[in-house]
């Protein structure tokens, strides 16, 4: 008999998933924190967000309750909408300074 | 409900309005758009309703805080005029539509029965604001604050998922009574070190969107670099609804782990009010002074949550009610006054151009100052009143756990009434240009009204909190 | 499902790495033996080919890609919404006709509500080449 997706998620145990979904997130904190380019902080806020739908997704077929997959649905909807206003300010910025470097932007000082 | 559904239609309707000629009837038509969704909004009172399996809730406390919400937002667009200096390149229907879309997003935040509607009512929220921060196209600081809040106010949303992602692999639901009797209830194996980590993480994406210190630092930049308008708007709507979520999510899902929470946010409590306080004194420009002041705002208003008595929920209503009039108040004014002078084609936002104002327009001074000694919490405005709610629920814990936390209280109001008052100071005692400033009507009456809204509300408190 | 597999399954995967491995360095190293080798000083020389460039390869190119390939990406990812719709909704007919009619119902409005958007993509000229 062919195995449902629940059981293939399941072959690997749980801890591995929530072990794996924190590394992933974490490589994302770091990204974020570290980088200078406003594209690859944006980029590594998508792998925290896809971290977080890998987990959700292995909790749920764990819980073999559907209610994790809907709420990784609004996760990818929702952070396209962001991918779309996100973009759209970087290429604001690039027509205005020729330069997505963040250290560029310093005008806003205490 | 009903009002969410109507401003969401209202929203897609403003946006076909722009393709009229004419740009007059927009302003109109949006407040009468807040105006329907505010009585639409009131005719569930005294009504419990669930919509959509769990996914969204009304009551009275829906009611009362989608009412200071909307209030707001119609004082906000009531004092809007022209979106810049480049007519060319502004687009005002989009600019309404985005604002009602993002009290949308707010009215959702506030009425939420499962995490996956606050999240999309926090996103709805914030994503309308990344817009509306960068809106002013051509101005270099209004760019770099849209990209700052941007990146970080995605980075926080990650986290805040990571940590709803784990609070659901502790209880396996985002339902918040399920998630609150799994917690209080007690699983016969304890309860998951999960959901300990999540809730903090959950703390942390909130506390970002409310601008509570440590996660404070984008703050002042954003709201000085987007455009005047659009910081009151973020600095009042984002917080009363970030609040009502926060404390709706803390007291239905968390109340058993209270002990946890409860000594995170005093901590967060504590180190909000001295930053946002002691930072404010040393700013020399007026709006970043109010962009510190909303997070020093944010410190009393977490007092409230962090006490989690009966009388917490009113308290906070009646503080977010006081505080966003008076910041509407203040922006208003802060307006006016700052495009009399601009500086290198901006405009002029340091205490220095509030000089004599007293003299140049008599109604804009007296509001000015009705709406700092508010914020400031001096008896007779609404402000006082706010503190004082909030202090006694404070009072009602036990000094032993709020004590530290109101001794800090009380020493930073006391502070905050310098920065504050240096702005009445410089308009009332100190001498200027004696160019008088004209308004017109409706931003006349506006003004007027918030001005006697605040001291109404500071000489009859009661007349409010008895819906409350 | 088969969980426990020995290290011997892992063999067509081993043979698959060294072949796609072997492919390039043999063919690189083929290619580098027959082919005849001449040198002079000319040739020796770095250079570069072509005329001389001129100004700076990311020449501002029109907004209209950008505003195409943004609205492409919100209007994609909707798709998510109707495959778990699409996958349900047989057994919602077998169910109750009146249930899959409200469902059905919901998933107009939903494309409505996105068709009103394309609507004012279109009024607003995004997707008029033209002008």
């Amino acid at each position: 008999m062919q195995p449902t997706i629940p059981d293939v998620v399941q072959t690997i145990p749980l801890p591995y998933y929530i072990w794996f979904a924190s590394a992933l997130f974490v490589i994302g904190i770091v990204g974020v924190l570290t980088r200078r380019n406003a594209i690859i902080i944006f980029m590594s806020v998508e792998v925290m967000l896809n971290a977080v739908n890998l987990l959700l997704v292995a909790f749920s077929a764990y819980r073999s309750d559907p209610a994790g997959q809907v709420f990784v649905f609004f996760i990818m909807a929702v952070a396209a909408a962001e991918v779309s206003v996100g973009l759209a300010i970087i290429v604001m910025i690039y027509r205005n300074i020729q330069s997505i470097d963040i250290g560029l932007l310093n005008r806003l000082k205490g | 409900m009903l009002s969410i559904i109507s401003l969401s239609l209202f929203g897609i309707l403003n946006l076909f309005l722009g393709f009229l000629k004419s740009r007059r009837v927009l302003l109109p038509a949006t407040l009468l758009f807040i105006a329907l969704a505010f009585a639409a909004n009131l005719l569930d009172w005294n009504h419990q309703y669930v919509y959509f399996r769990d996914m969204l809730r009304t009551n009275n406390l829906f009611i009362n805080f989608s009412s200071i919400i909307l209030l707001t937002t119609f004082l906000t667009v009531a004092i809007s005029r022209s979106f810049g200096t480049d007519e060319e390149h502004t687009h005002p229907a989009e600019y309404y539509a985005i604002m009602l879309f993002s009290v949308v997003g707010a009215l959702m935040m506030v009425g939420f029965e499962n995490l996956i509607m606050l999240f999309i009512g926090l996103e709805i929220l914030s994503v309308s604001l990344y817009v509306l921060t960068g809106s002013d196209k051509r101005s270099l600081r209004s760019n770099e604050a849209a990209l700052k809040y941007f990146l970080m106010g995605s980075f926080a949303t990650g986290i805040f998922l990571f940590g709803i992602a784990l609070v659901y692999g502790a209880t396996g639901s985002f339902n918040l009574s399920a998630i609150g009797s799994y917690v209080s209830g007690g699983p016969t194996t304890g309860i998951s070190p999960l959901l300990y980590v999540g809730l903090l993480f959950i703390l942390a994406g909130m506390l970002f969107k409310v601008s509570a210190a440590p996660f404070h630092f984008w703050t002042p930049d954003v709201y000085d670099g987007a455009p005047t308008l659009f910081t009151a708007f973020m600095s009042t709507v984002v917080k009363t609804a970030g609040f009502a979520a926060l404390y709706r999510l803390l007291t239905v899902s968390f109340t058993g782990v209270y002990g946890l929470w409860w000594q995170v946010l005093t901590g967060v409590t504590v180190l909000t009010l001295l930053v946002g306080n002691i930072t404010a004194v040393y700013q020399s420009s007026v709006k970043r002074m109010l962009a510190y002041s909303s997070v020093s705002h944010a410190g009393y208003l977490l007092i409230a949550v962090a006490a989690k008595t009966p009388q917490s929920p009113s308290a906070i209503l009646f503080y977010s009610l006081a505080y966003s009039i008076a910041t509407i108040t203040g922006f208003a004014v802060l307006i006016l006054v700052a495009e009399q002078k601009p500086i290198e084609g901006r405009p002029d936002e340091r205490y220095e151009a509030f000089n004599g104002l007293a003299k140049r327009n008599p109604l804009l001074a007296f509001s000015l100052a009705v709406s700092m000694v508010s914020l400031a919490g001096i008896p007779l405005t609404a402000g006082f009143w706010g503190k004082f709610f909030v202090f006694s629920t404070a009072v009602d814990r036990g000094m032993t756990n709020m004590g530290m936390v109101l001794v800090v209280a009380v020493l930073m109001s006391v502070v905050g009434v310098y920065y504050y008052f240096r702005v009445i100071i410089a308009s009332y005692l100190k001498t200027g240009d004696s160019e008088p400033i004209g308004i017109r009507p409706l931003y006349r009456f506006i003004l007027v009204l918030t001005t006697a809204l605040t001291i109404g509300l500071g000489l009859f408190p009661d007349v409010v909190r008895q819906l409350f | 499902m088969n969980t426990n597999y020995l290290p011997s399954d892992y063999l067509p995967i081993v043979v698959q790495l060294l072949a796609a491995l072997g492919f390039i360095v043999g063919s690189m190293l083929v290619s580098h033996n027959i082919g005849p080798k001449r040198h002079s000083k000319k040739k020796d020389d770095p250079f570069e080919c072509g005329i001389p460039t001129e100004g700076d390869a990311r020449t501002p190119i029109s907004v209209k890609y950008f505003l195409v390939a943004i609205l492409f990406v919100l209007f994609d990812v909707e798709i998510i919404f109707l495959y778990p719709w699409a996958v349900n909704f047989l057994d919602w007919m077998k169910e109750s006709r009146e249930m899959a009619i409200a469902i059905f119902v919901e998933m107009i409005l939903f494309m409505g509500l996105l068709l009103v958007g394309f609507y004012y993509i279109i009024r607003k000229g995004v997707l008029n080449w033209n002008q």
